[in-house]
């Protein structure tokens, strides 16, 4: 790696500074639950490098600990993070002129911060060789944070009481990613039914509540863009 | 033993979503339905997964319990501030001072 690659790297740890901070009681929240879920422990811990997607990961501990199938939390792990499908296919563009050694680990690291970052600060995938190293820059210093404060959650999460009611701060953790996620009307509509299916399927066992209330969310959020795309095209 | 096989299974699944597209070195792209679909899953599956954690926090469903006045005092602090560390510097003191009064 040149001198010039270097500056790209700190800049991408520079960053990502200011979000580190937002990613930090998200983390402690994981760590937190994980420790106070009737889980396997050290699975859960290690599902911080092994799946490294913090939605995910929340999901898996809260399905499992509530007596769901296996399947059910596999399955809610994989829907949550078939977004990353969107990011894979953009950022595809920017890893192709480099080798497998390189694409296999930026792969890896591929999360909503890092990549949403670098695609902001280089929208051009012909800035590939700068746009990479910021991107690593920034990919490994959420890749440290995340395994840190979730170990520490892990730890801190056996000596709080649970008279402190800690676990709302799930639900809150998913409710502040919703309203980011919210930001236009087909996808209100799409949250609202997810919200309601999840709601009155929540007597089915295994968690397919879940599952029920995402596929529902994702069919109704689709009609509800074909049909405000219509209204649009038949106004003059 | 099973966690560990949830969680490989999920780790191997995430891996390969996000090598997909990196692996065919950005050639091709999502279909135009894939992408539709794509752009719900996130409000979809975190409402699902918020919800019901409000709504029913011991289980079975009790519409009127504390979390939810202290869901929505968080989900204003979110959507004011789009961070999820406001979300739980507000609700759950919030979610306390309800016990408290309660």
């Amino acid at each position: 790696m040149n001198r010039e690659s270097l500056k790209d790297v700190r800049e991408g740890v520079r960053a990502v500074l200011p979000f580190l901070l937002a990613v930090a009681p998200f983390g402690l929240v994981f760590g937190v639950t994980a420790s106070a879920a009737d889980v396997a422990i050290v699975p859960a811990w290690a599902s911080s490098f092994i799946v490294f997607a913090g939605a995910a990961q929340i999901a898996i501990v809260d399905v499992m600990d509530g007596g769901g199938i296996p399947l059910v939390a596999f399955v809610t792990a994989v829907v949550i993070n078939s977004r990353m499908l969107l990011y894979s296919a953009d950022f595809g563009r920017y890893t192709a002129p480099f080798p497998w050694r390189v694409r296999l680990p930026a792969a890896y690291l591929l999360t909503d911060q890092a990549y949403l970052m670098m695609s902001q600060r280089y929208p051009d995938p012909g800035d590939a060789p700068r746009a990479i190293p910021f991107y690593f820059g920034a990919g490994v210093a959420l890749w440290c944070e995340w395994q840190t404060t979730t170990t520490l959650g892990i730890f801190l999460g056996s000596t709080v009481p649970t008279s402190w009611s800690l676990e709302i701060a799930v639900p809150l953790t998913f409710l502040a990613l919703l309203v980011v996620a919210v930001h236009n009307r087909p996808t209100l509509i799409a949250a609202i039914a997810g919200g309601a299916v999840a709601v009155a399927a929540h007597g089915l066992p295994y968690g397919l509540g879940l599952i029920a209330g995402a596929l529902a969310g994702i069919a109704v959020g689709m009609l509800a863009e074909e049909r405000s795309t219509a209204a649009a095209r038949s106004q003059p | 033993m099973t966690m560990w096989i949830v969680v490989v299974a999920a780790g191997l699944a995430t891996f390969g979503i996000r090598l997909s597209f990196v692996a065919l070195f950005g050639r091709f792209s999502v279909p135009a339905r894939v992408e539709q679909a794509l752009r719900y899953v996130a409000p979809a599956v975190l409402a699902a997964l918020a919800v019901p954690g409000f709504v029913a926090p011991n289980g079975s469903i009790e519409p009127f319990n504390l979390f939810v006045p202290a869901a929505v005092l968080g989900g204003l602090a979110a959507w004011k501030t789009r961070s999820v560390a406001a979300a739980i510097a507000v609700g759950l003191p919030a979610l306390w001072l309800f016990q408290w009064l309660a």
